[in-house]
């Protein structure tokens, strides 16, 4: 079964069709990546998947149960986590709780323990602290566990993002052009990062990404759209190739 | 209820929904543009009457004095015009002293400062003139019309066509004037204001100085009413303003004169159909229900917390 | 002379909270021994009740007296003992410093409060502050709202409580003969608070859920209108004395009671807002939508943030009708929730030690000002109206005092 169906996706705001006919199927394991100028609805099929806007039509599965229909939190507590393209960070919390936070549906405490302070609650506190431990190690957090999370280099601040991601136990990864704003250096390292963390912990990840060297030699198949609708589908040289993706991007040659 | 008994209570709705709605106006053109609560406000409406109280006290002295006669509607228009500059000048320098340096301040703590702006004037009220009730001077001899079976006295008749007045004007002001843009310039896009030239700090000068006139005229209209003054008279009125200001949808100047006309007509209302000590209670069951289901009022702009993507 | 202030600052800089508490305690003792002997030879005609700041302002002339007096039996025991036992407290290993602080806290109360009855009064009203002000909090702190709501919190905690103690223990004309035998009556006193806080928790529900469809503003005029709603309920109900109030509530709010309800009731408040359930709500106060994304049932924090705050405000108003044995419904109207949010915004944000500061500071300022009459209402804004301008976060926001921070217990060897 696949991990993902997305089959006749169309969502309307208001007047304004925002995506259309999207359709998706994505296997476990699989690193997608779904590109196209801005505006094309990359960001708004995410949010239909996370269940942030309710579909005007269409079928979301994952892992055979439909997603439609179901509150964001529940559908992320399946297993699905995800980055923003612009950072959605808490500003009071440190690095630490951030990411910890992610791990609200995986408490396996009450509200009763929590408030007197019983075993059960230290020893789960206790284990999440180790877990969180861990991932920030992963991604190289370690040191900034205190800070405030808007107040570490931008870089990081990212990466925060994917850590509390990852903290939820995802299968599925979705990652919002994770290098905005970074510098080409870093969009190695986070290349390598996704690699990383694909093979450590199972993931199949899908990636919006506007930058061509970084979505051309991650992704095994990429998808394009633009203004909502599939413009084409497949490995990276094909689409560098496909002439309506040029015309998205670049407009037409005119003789 | 009979239908003289409608018009009736009709006639008394519109007279405490002009009050309401020009005391919600100046709280909602106060958020819109500054994204602040004045909790001031309806102590800014106290002054405003106490300011009245002298002033048309002076007015008349002068007048009856022998030194400049003036016939009775003179003195009402010289009262309100000069309180209203007089509850400017309290607003600006309430602007200035205490909300200025709190701009970038949560506005909590903003709105908590104005609360305790509010008990200061009322306090210091109560100081200096002692807590003995002032009678506001009658300024306009009453005289009753009776259409249909209904009662209606020319003193509710200028209450509610002074109002709408300036609410015409007021509406003109923002609408048409270069000032009156900048405002909802600034409602929308605070930063953008004073890249296009034009001072912050002058528009929020501006804004409390037409928000306290507003309630400098519901104050010296409220005070020919119910010429009863003591300094804790704003606090209640105030507060279901605020309410009225809500219900109407804030940062909206219509939705505040609508909210305004509704509260008054639901009070009214309610205190007609139901035994009197439930009025308070049932209005404001009725405001929460409201609420529940149009949280954004009548004319303010939906928002979810979902969709803010 | 500011190198002089420097140095003697730099004294004090290292010496924990727990010795300065210790100092009191002592100096409170020394008060209780030698207070009035010492009172006299100063042309004192008493001890001054409340730090001398009453005295001060009913007496200006014996200003020099009175500081003379602060001098000898606080300022200077205070310094010296926090300074003399600061290397001992530092000896002490970890696990002793929560009962230490408790028992320090509490000792200092009792000695300090044992010369004036009126000095337990105002311990038992900062106390009952302080549940306020925590529990108000947790909404406008920590979630980030702007609910009015202590008022009516407070006053249906009151009530209910009220009726449930004097129905069930006090011969009255409200209410008749007693129900239940009267010596049972303090042990049932907890079980009448707790049933007065859960529900209010209840109505808190009131509130709570429409700010579901709502943003933060719209429920400040929900709670406000809840605050009129109680107010007006009570108003109208014959049966608990409408306007004239309710009394003879059975005084079985000692200060050592209160104290132990309001110890609880931080303790209970801490331990949420430190679990990760509790950070949800800060969360929410953050980024509503990415805490969603992240699973966190926004809706569920909502709900059991206002009503864990409703329960202790409730649990106040109870403790507090039972202190001052009459409570009628113009006590919890705008002025007390206004002192609610007054207290909050300046003792600090997002801090439960903020909150204690900021009690403790409205509470004094309210008792010790009496003697200037109406002319206390001016000056007290004015207070805080400084305050709100030079710290508008609070005096403590964001932070906790050492004593209520949770370690981290699971940081790598490296650090």
């Amino acid at each position: 079964m696949p991990l993902l169906q997305i089959r006749n996706l169309t969502h309307w705001f208001g007047g304004l069709r925002a995506v259309h006919n999207y359709h998706e199927h994505i296997e476990e394991g699989e690193l997608v990546g779904l590109m196209g100028p801005n505006g094309a609805g990359k960001t708004t099929i995410f949010n239909l998947i996370c269940g942030l806007y309710k579909p005007t039509e269409g079928e979301i599965l994952f892992n055979g149960e439909s997603l439609v229909g179901s509150s964001p939190h529940k559908i992320s507590s399946r297993g699905i986590g995800r980055t923003f393209q612009k950072l959605r960070l808490w500003r009071h919390l440190s690095v630490l709780d951030t990411i910890k936070l992610a791990f609200t549906s995986n408490l396996n405490y009450n509200l009763v323990d929590a408030l007197f302070w019983t075993k059960r609650y230290k020893r789960r506190e206790d284990e999440i602290e180790e877990r969180t431990y861990e991932l920030m190690d992963t991604f190289g957090l370690t040191d900034y566990a205190d800070a405030r999370s808007l107040d570490i280099p931008y870089g990081l601040q990212r990466r925060v993002e994917m850590a509390r991601a990852m903290a939820l136990e995802p299968k599925l990864l979705l990652l919002d052009e994770p290098t905005v704003g970074t510098t080409l250096y870093e969009m190695y390292e986070t290349m390598n990062l996704i690699r990383r963390i694909k093979e450590k912990f199972n993931l199949t990840i899908i990636v919006i990404e506007h930058r061509m060297k970084m979505i051309m030699n991650l992704c095994e198949r990429i998808k394009a759209i633009d203004f909502g609708e599939i413009i084409a589908d497949g490995a990276p040289n094909e689409i560098r190739e496909n002439h309506k993706v040029i015309k998205a991007y670049l407009g037409e040659e005119e003789f | 209820m009979t239908l003289t008994g409608f018009f009736q209570y009709f006639v008394n709705a519109l007279q405490w929904g002009s009050f309401y709605a020009l005391i919600a106006i100046g709280y909602t053109m106060v958020y819109g543009v500054l994204m602040l609560f004045n909790f001031a406000h309806g102590d800014i409406f106290m002054v405003g009457s106490y300011i009245g109280l002298f002033i048309s006290g002076a007015l008349l002295a002068i007048s009856i004095g022998g030194l400049v006669p003036m016939p009775s509607w003179l003195v009402l228009i010289l009262t309100i015009v000069f309180t209203m500059l007089g509850t400017s000048i309290v607003g600006i320098l309430i602007e200035r002293v205490a909300y200025r340096p709190l701009r970038n301040a949560p506005r909590a703590s903003a709105a908590v400062t104005g609360l305790m702006i509010g008990l200061l004037m009322e306090t210091a009220n109560l100081f200096a003139l002692g807590a003995e009730r002032r009678k506001f001077p009658v300024l306009i001899q009453t005289t009753v019309y009776k259409v249909e079976g209904v009662s209606i006295t020319n003193t509710k008749i200028i209450i509610v066509g002074v109002s709408l007045m300036l609410m015409y004007i007021l509406h003109l002001l923002v609408r048409r004037t270069k000032w009156g843009m900048a405002m909802r310039a600034m409602a929308y896009d605070f930063a953008v204001v004073p890249l296009m030239g034009i001072s912050i700090n002058f528009i929020a000068s501006a804004t409390f100085a037409l928000s306290s006139c507003m309630a400098a005229v519901a104050s010296v209209l409220f005070c020919t009413a119910y010429p009863i003054l003591e300094p804790y008279m704003g606090i209640l009125i105030g507060w279901k303003a605020f309410i009225a200001a809500i219900l109407g949808g804030r940062g909206s100047i219509i939705g505040a004169m609508f909210g305004g006309y509704l509260l008054g007509f639901i009070e009214i209302f309610v205190a007609a159909i139901f035994p009197s000590t439930l009025r308070d209670l049932i209005a404001y069951s009725i405001t929460i229900a409201i609420l529940a289901f149009r949280p954004h009022g009548f004319f303010g702009e939906p928002y979810s917390a979902q969709l803010k993507l | 002379m500011r190198s002089f202030i420097e140095k003697i600052r730099s004294q004090f800089t290292r010496i924990p909270l727990l010795a300065w508490i210790l100092g009191f305690l002592i100096a409170a003792v020394i008060e209780r021994l030698i207070g009035s002997t010492l009172a006299l030879p100063l042309g004192l005609g008493k001890v001054p009740r409340l730090f001398g700041i009453r005295y001060m302002l009913e007496y200006p002339l014996l200003i020099p007296n009175i500081i003379a007096y602060l001098l000898l039996i606080y300022i200077v025991p205070i310094s010296a003992i926090a300074k003399l036992i600061t290397p001992l407290i530092k000896k002490l290993p970890s696990w002793s410093s929560m009962p230490l602080y408790l028992m320090a806290i509490y000792g200092a109360l009792q000695a300090w409060s044992g010369l004036d009855e009126y000095r337990v009064l105002v311990i038992q009203f900062i106390l009952i502050s302080i549940l306020l002000t925590v529990s108000l909090n947790l909404v406008n702190g920590y979630m980030g709202a702007f609910s009015c709501s202590s008022g009516g919190f407070m006053a249906v905690g009151a009530y209910i409580t009220s009726i449930l103690t004097v129905g069930g223990f006090v011969y009255d004309d409200v209410f008749g003969s007693p129900i239940l035998p009267p010596a049972l009556g303090p042990f049932m006193f907890p079980i009448a608070l707790i049933i007065g806080g859960l529900i209010t928790a209840l109505t808190a529900l009131l509130v709570a859920i429409p700010s579901f469809r709502t943003r933060g503003d719209y429920l400040a005029i929900i709670s406000l209108a809840y605050t009129f709603i109680v107010k007006s309920t009570i108003e109208n109900l014959e049966v608990v004395g409408g306007p004239r109030g309710l009394m003879n509530q059975p005084r079985w709010a000692g200060p050592t009671v209160v104290f132990v309800w309001a110890l609880m009731g931080i303790w209970i408040m801490r331990n949420y807002v430190s679990s990760i359930l509790g950070k949800g709500a800060q969360a929410v106060r953050d980024d509503e939508i990415g805490a969603e994304v992240m699973t966190v049932n926004t809706r569920r924090i909502k709900v059991v943030t206002f009503m864990l705050s409703a329960f202790w405000s409730g649990i106040a108003g109870g403790l507090f009708a039972h202190v001052m044995g009459y409570i009628n419904p113009s006590t919890f109207g705008i002025m007390k929730t206004a002192e609610c949010l007054a207290m909050l915004y300046m003792g600090g944000l997002n801090s439960i030690s903020g909150s204690i500061v900021g009690a403790v500071i409205y509470q004094i300022l309210i008792e010790a000002l009496r003697p200037m009459g109406i002319a206390k209402w001016m000056v007290i804004p004015v207070i805080i109206i400084i305050f709100m301008l030079r710290r508008p976060w609070g005096f403590i926001a964001f932070r906790e005092l050492a004593f209520l921070r949770r370690e981290v217990k699971n940081a790598p060897a490296s650090d």
